[in-house]
């Protein structure tokens, strides 16, 4: 077990290093006129431009930028800002951005878990019947309809239904509860829609025949049995919610001004904030290497099968 | 024999000889004439929702490529007089106009136009390549460690993030909108077919073929092909819909392609910023948007479905 | 068994119907079978596939599929009558308790992920409201009984820690943890090896001596009803068409399908002769049937049959058949069939064995090992192997799932690139590794194989046409179109099958014909040589027969030579001239048929031997049953080398055993001479 666990933290640090490292050179053809700070695309000429490049040292060679880059990185400099919050070190903007959205994310998250399984589960106990369909139908919507529109549409509508506030504000929790909806929404619907296929296909295995020949009512089986095992493939699919969340705060934090990560991605990127977008991509993509490499040893730890031929 | 009372009255001591053995009758299985392609689209189309949709798509795909070539209305047309601005949906234009008094009608029909395009070149990409890629994969080992490193990077990168960053770096146009989606979906695709054409290669009517000698160019047309090919009709359907998502998504983002570019998502997201006023300039090219998107996404999962021989009679 | 007959039956069904609405469609599975079990007794019930057995059975704990259900007649179980429940709730009073069942497939039936302890101490918590670490306990007694050792470390592991045998011995552990009066066992060993299905047969039979249970066998292996059985229900058509006690149905069959279905063993059968086969496939029970139905297979039935249906009639006290050849009427029609039948088997005499003297070597094996990768892990499927086919010959590779048997066989094919080591030549030539073009296609056409699943070894989206023709389109082997068609017509006719058929797909036949379709594909190369991987162990009994015909039919007729896999040794001793018997990727016997069966001398070919069921219970009861463990080797020191012990007669042992194994030699000769 430990071996499979080291292996795998092994294949995961490669895929960081190689991430970080594929997509730091994709950044590095990033358009130069996004590293000026404002008052230099009004005024300054070429030469200026390109003696204010070379000192930033954009110039060098891209190995020695990321060397430079990450060796400013372990001792917590991020570099600067340029547009958005013009000379502001990254890394003071992160600190106060991330707990935002790491709080969002995991709210959203539980919820997703709850909700979907809740609804997974409801869906099976009424299978084929209005309850199915309906929990079908909300399905269809969320996964066909392009994200933005109906989370447009909540905002919009939903809000002057329950008389909810349109934007965040820090310090009115009520404002909190629609966006965190808005954010667990594709996962609910992710983890309902796999749950029930998964349950409705371990019921027609021996197995569960099998106990209810042992003489257990089918309720005592399906929990008992089918819910245990149809989860444990859900478990796999925490990861991948992750990138769906870290995706969804994408929209969901530029809709409602929340002052987290993925509306300061979307404004930098409409601000053209060279360094800012470069770190907030850095660090999704080792966020995700992370999820998945979590999500893998969570499923290691529930799944016996994994132990028996992955260990020794 | 006692159980002769039970027997029926008058037996006939004649039928009591060997009959005329029947060689053919004792062979027969119940010929069914069944073939899997005509069983599959009964069963597609045993839905009505289905017939619906697959109407409606078809209908949106003609009224997409008639309406730009015989309607003389220029979606692009600015109109200088403020009565002809913001117009509620009339007899004169049907979805009514926009801020600039462009004719929302025609926008929608350009736009799904255009939208359909990219939406049909990123399926005809993503599947293509998809399918080479993953019979390469699926059909050479020593390139297994490559794909598998290549799949994890390009896939541990949200897909918005990746669409958003490479928008970002290049300039935007229909080119770069197609370019970021389509590097990313070929190996999402890939993947996927490679576990179907392991199986494959591994069964044994696949053996068989070998011990045959059939060359490689027959085993991919012949054992593959009709094996993958439903599969591969869904996850081209279901390319539509993410597509045209995404290129909404973009838009919102500021990535998305430039704004005199008709297209359905850049006109859902122009009317998004009239919505309080005018809401008819959102929801209309919204509700056509919303069509495509679920229709594709059903018509995909449908057909899957239906393609899988144990739904069949 | 006399005094059970004064007895009530514990269990009586009576004219049981079952239904199925299957989209539209009625399925009539079952169609009015009834059945009588009383205390104590063994009943198996036969049947091909698709006959109604399972359904009949699964109706007595009311697990039908949702969309069927029992639509006339009654089973009656200790005063309830359980045709009239309707609610889980009432079920549960039987289930389990009462009734419990053990499925075919152990690798299944047990949920992988939890541990196997949990999986039986719920039924005793369940049931009997006993606190759990009482529980705990009782479940391990059970698995001591069941014959795990280690219970206490087994209790905590995993299904997937267990070998298939073991397995079923959980899965019997937990049905007993019930402690039902009545077990029915569906199919319970035929996922298993013959080694260990027999100690699965036995640990069944000792504990219904413990714990005093019925025992309801469904099975379509007459050497496992030859075995357990103490009476015998055959099935066929969702009817029961004979039953009485297992002798009666064995030496006195009456009902023209178990006449049928006996005589077409090929462990009954004699050498070199025609085996007696069943045409066709069981009747489609979408439809009405009329009469009897085994009518339209039967060459001789009588034209009643195709009238009325029979009633059952009485044989003796214990035995019943439905059958109109017991009417008073066909009394004539009777005899004259069974002078026939003696006439017919007075005239059989046995071919004389392969001569070896003049037999040129057609296929060398030398050293032959496969390595395959698991992971980070090499694995050796077969290990430095070597044995020569002669030409003309049928040599048997007979072994346990999972023994290399199969890998051989593709190896020879070429299937396998570089994790092949040694050497196979084919008339002399070596065939491994890089052949070019023109040998490729050589050997393609002179090398040929038959597969193991008739469902998967064809391509389910092309025609029988295509099927057949591919090996002519790969290497143009026709001059035209025509001449193809020609070539194709004439192939399925050799092999019996309907030219009408040519535009059909695979999925459209019965095992037998998809078989068929799959040896005229490799014939219509015109090979000399063929490897059968186990073609006949996924067919139902009664079409086992025309395939065996038909590969003998073949080989005489084109003078083919086969390496046919097995792991049945009874069924390969029909067939074959020579056995080898390979063991964990090594041959650990090879000898000439005759020879192997009368004197074995590798323990493990001895365990083979003595765990093969045999469809006679006289010879089934009388038999001793020996088990094989490699620990008994000791081959640190004193590695074992491929001997030739006696002319022919080869076997994988160390210095010491040859020793031994030659003083075996001697004595029985030394007894012979007496």
């Amino acid at each position: 077990m430990s071996r499979y666990i080291l292996r795998r933290a092994l294949r995961s640090l490669l895929t960081v290093v190689i991430v970080f490292v594929a997509v730091f050179m994709l950044l590095r053809l990033m358009p130069l006129s996004g590293y000026f700070p404002p008052e230099m695309i009004k005024e300054a000429d070429e030469a200026t431009r390109m003696v204010y490049l070379r000192n930033q040292g954009l110039l060098d060679h891209p190995m020695v930028q990321l060397g430079r880059f990450v060796g400013n990185m372990f001792h917590g400099d991020l570099g600067r800002s340029l547009t958005v919050y013009p000379k502001v070190p990254i890394a003071t903007l992160l600190k106060e951005k991330i707990p935002v959205t790491a709080a969002f994310g995991f709210a959203s998250m539980l919820i997703g878990i709850v909700f979907g399984v809740g609804l997974g589960l409801f869906m099976v106990r009424f299978k084929d019947k209005a309850g199915d369909k309906l929990g079908t139908v909300f399905i269809l919507l969320v996964r066909a309809v392009p994200s933005l529109i109906y989370l447009f549409f909540i905002q919009v509508w939903i809000s002057k239904w329950f008389n909810l506030p349109l934007i965040f504000y820090k310090d009115r929790p009520i404002s909190w509860i629609l966006p965190t909806i808005c954010l667990s929404l594709s996962s609910i619907a992710y983890y309902a829609l796999w749950l029930r296929r998964f349950m409705v296909d371990e019921e027609n295995q021996d197995y569960v025949k099998f106990a209810q020949v042992k003489g257990l009512p089918k309720r005592e089986v399906l929990k008992r049995h089918v819910f245990k095992n149809a989860a444990i493939p859900l478990i796999i699919y925490i990861p991948y919610d992750l990138l769906m969340i870290i995706a969804g705060s994408l929209v969901i934090e530029t809709l409602y001004a929340i002052p987290g990560t993925g509306g300061l991605l979307t404004t930098a990127i409409k601000s053209q904030d060279n360094n800012l977008v470069q770190v907030i991509v850095l660090m999704y993509a080792i966020l995700s290497v992370i999820g998945v490499f979590l999500g893998d040893l969570l499923v290691a730890f529930v799944d016996p099968r994994i132990k028996l031929t992955e260990g020794e | 024999m006692d159980e002769k009372k039970k027997m029926p009255a008058a037996l006939d001591p004649l039928k009591f000889r060997a009959a005329v053995y029947d060689q053919i009758a004792g062979e027969d299985v119940g010929f069914s004439n069944y073939s899997y392609w005509r069983s599959t689209l009964r069963t597609f189309f045993r839905s009505k929702a289905v017939v619906f949709l697959v109407t409606a798509v078809l209908a949106m795909i003609v009224m997409s490529i008639v309406y730009p070539i015989v309607s003389s209305v220029d979606p692009r047309a600015v109109v200088v007089d403020p009565r002809q601005w913001n117009l509620r949906p009339s007899m004169d234009h049907f979805f009514g106009t926009d801020s600039l008094g462009r004719d929302i009608w025609a926008r929608a029909w350009y736009g799904a136009r255009n939208s359909f395009l990219l939406g049909f070149a990123i399926a005809c990409s993503d599947v293509g390549f998809g399918t080479l890629a993953g019979a390469l994969w699926g059909y050479n080992k020593k390139l297994d460690p490559f794909f598998v490193e290549l799949y994890n990077i390009i896939t541990n990168i949200p897909s918005t993030v990746y669409l958003v960053l490479l928008a970002y770096i290049m300039n935007t146009s229909y080119l770069t909108l197609f370019f970021a989606m389509a590097s990313r979906g070929w190996i999402v695709e890939a993947r996927f077919f490679r576990n179907r054409i392991l199986s494959i290669r591994d069964s044994e009517y696949n053996i068989a073929s070998r011990c045959l000698g059939t060359p490689m160019h027959r085993i991919a047309f012949r054992n593959i092909v009709p094996h993958i090919i439903s599969l591969i009709i869904m996850e081209a359907a279901l390319c539509i819909p993410y597509s045209i998502g995404s290129e909404v998504f973009m838009g919102f983002v500021g990535v998305g392609l430039p704004v005199d570019a008709i297209t359905l998502g850049n006109i859902v997201n122009q009317g998004r910023q009239s919505f309080t006023l005018h809401p008819y300039q959102m929801l209309l090219p919204t509700a056509i948007l919303c069509l495509i998107t679920v229709a594709f996404y059903v018509i995909g999962n449908k057909f899957a479905d239906a393609s899988d021989p144990r739904n069949h009679v | 068994m006399e005094q059970q007959r004064k007895q009530e039956p514990i269990l009586s069904a009576k004219d049981v119907r079952i239904q199925f609405n299957l989209r539209g469609q009625i399925l009539t599975a079952v169609r009015g079978a009834s059945l009588d079990l009383y205390e104590g007794e063994t009943l198996a019930i036969v049947g091909e596939s698709g006959c109604g057995k399972s359904v009949f059975t699964k109706s007595f704990i009311g697990m039908l599929d949702k969309n069927g259900r029992v639509t006339g007649g009654s089973i009656h179980y200790r005063g309830e009558e359980l045709t009239a429940y309707t609610t889980e709730q009432e079920w549960l009073k039987v289930r389990g308790k009462k009734i419990a069942m053990v499925f075919q497939d152990p690798m299944t039936s047990l949920n992988p992920v939890r541990t196997i302890g949990e999986q039986i101490t719920e039924v005793i918590t369940w049931h009997f409201g006993t606190e759990h670490e009482k529980a705990k306990q009782e479940a391990i007694e059970i698995l001591k009984k069941v014959g795990i050792s280690d219970a206490e470390v087994r209790y905590r592991q995993y299904p997937g820690e267990f070998s298939g045998g073991m397995r079923q011995r959980v899965v019997i552990a937990t049905a007993i943890a019930c402690r039902p009066e009545i077990l029915i066992c569906d199919e319970p060993t035929t996922a298993l090896d013959v080694t260990v299905q027999a100690q699965i047969l036995k640990l069944i039979k000792e504990l219904q001596q413990e714990y005093h249970m019925t025992v309801v066998y469904i099975t379509h292996d007459l050497g496992v009803v030859a075995n357990v059985a103490d009476r015998v229900s055959v099935m066929y058509a969702g009817q029961i068409v004979e039953h009485g006690l297992v002798r009666e149905i064995f030496h006195e069959p009456a009902h023209p399908y178990t006449k049928a279905l006996l005589q077409s063993l090929p462990q009954l059968g004699v050498k070199g002769h025609e085996l007696y086969s069943i045409k066709g496939t069981p009747p489609n029970l979408f439809k009405e049937i009329r009469g009897d139905a085994f009518a339209p297979r039967n060459p001789r039935a009588m034209e009643i049959d195709f009238e009325e249906e029979p009633p059952m009639f009485q044989i003796s006290e214990t035995h019943w058949a439905k059958t109109w050849l017991l009417h008073p009427l066909a009394e004539g029609y009777r005899a004259k069939i069974e002078a026939e039948d003696a006439a017919r088997k007075d005239k059989i005499v046995p071919d004389s064995p392969f001569d070896y003297s003049h037999a040129k070597k057609l296929l060398q094996v030398k050293d032959l090992s496969v390595n395959f990768k698991l992971g980070a892990k090499q694995f050796k499927a077969v290990d430095t192997v070597s044995f020569d086919i002669y030409k003309g010959e049928t040599l048997s590779l007979v072994g346990e799932s999972g023994s290399g048997k199969t890998t051989i066989g593709r190896a020879i094919m070429r299937i396998y690139g570089s994790n092949v080591e040694g050497s196979i030549l084919y008339e002399g030539e070596e065939i491994t590794g890089r052949l070019s073009r023109e040998k490729a296609k050589d050997l393609h056409m002179e090398m040929q194989m038959i597969f193991q699943d008739p469902m998967a070894s064809l391509n389910e989206r092309a025609k029988v046409d295509y099927i057949i023709s591919e090996g002519l389109y790969n290497y143009h082997l026709y001059e035209d179109e025509k001449d193809r068609e020609r070539k194709v017509v004439a192939i399925m006719q050799e092999v019996g099958l309907s030219q009408d058929f040519i535009t059909r797909f695979p999925h459209e036949f019965s095992g037998g014909q998809r078989q068929r379709i799959g040896i005229a594909r490799s014939l219509v190369m015109g090979p000399d040589f063929i490897v059968a991987d186990e073609p006949i162990s996924a067919l139902d009994v009664s079409i086992r027969a025309q395939v065996i015909n038909l590969l003998n039919k073949m080989k005489k007729e084109r003078n083919l030579t086969y390496l046919f896999i097995a792991h049945d040794l009874s069924v390969v001793r029909f067939i074959s001239d020579r056995i080898a018997v390979i063991h964990k990727g090594r041959l650990v016997e090879l000898a000439p048929c005759e020879e192997l069966f009368a004197q074995p001398l590798h323990p493990y070919t001895k365990a083979l031997l003595s765990a093969v069921p045999y469809p006679d219970p006289d010879v089934e009861r009388n038999k001793i049953l020996l088990t094989y463990d490699s620990r008994m080797h000791s081959y640190e020191t004193d590695p074992p080398v491929w001997t030739e012990i006696l002319p022919g007669h080869f076997i994988l042992a160390n210095r010491q055993e040859i020793a031994i194994y030659q003083k075996e030699i001697d004595d029985a000769a030394g007894r012979r001479a007496e």
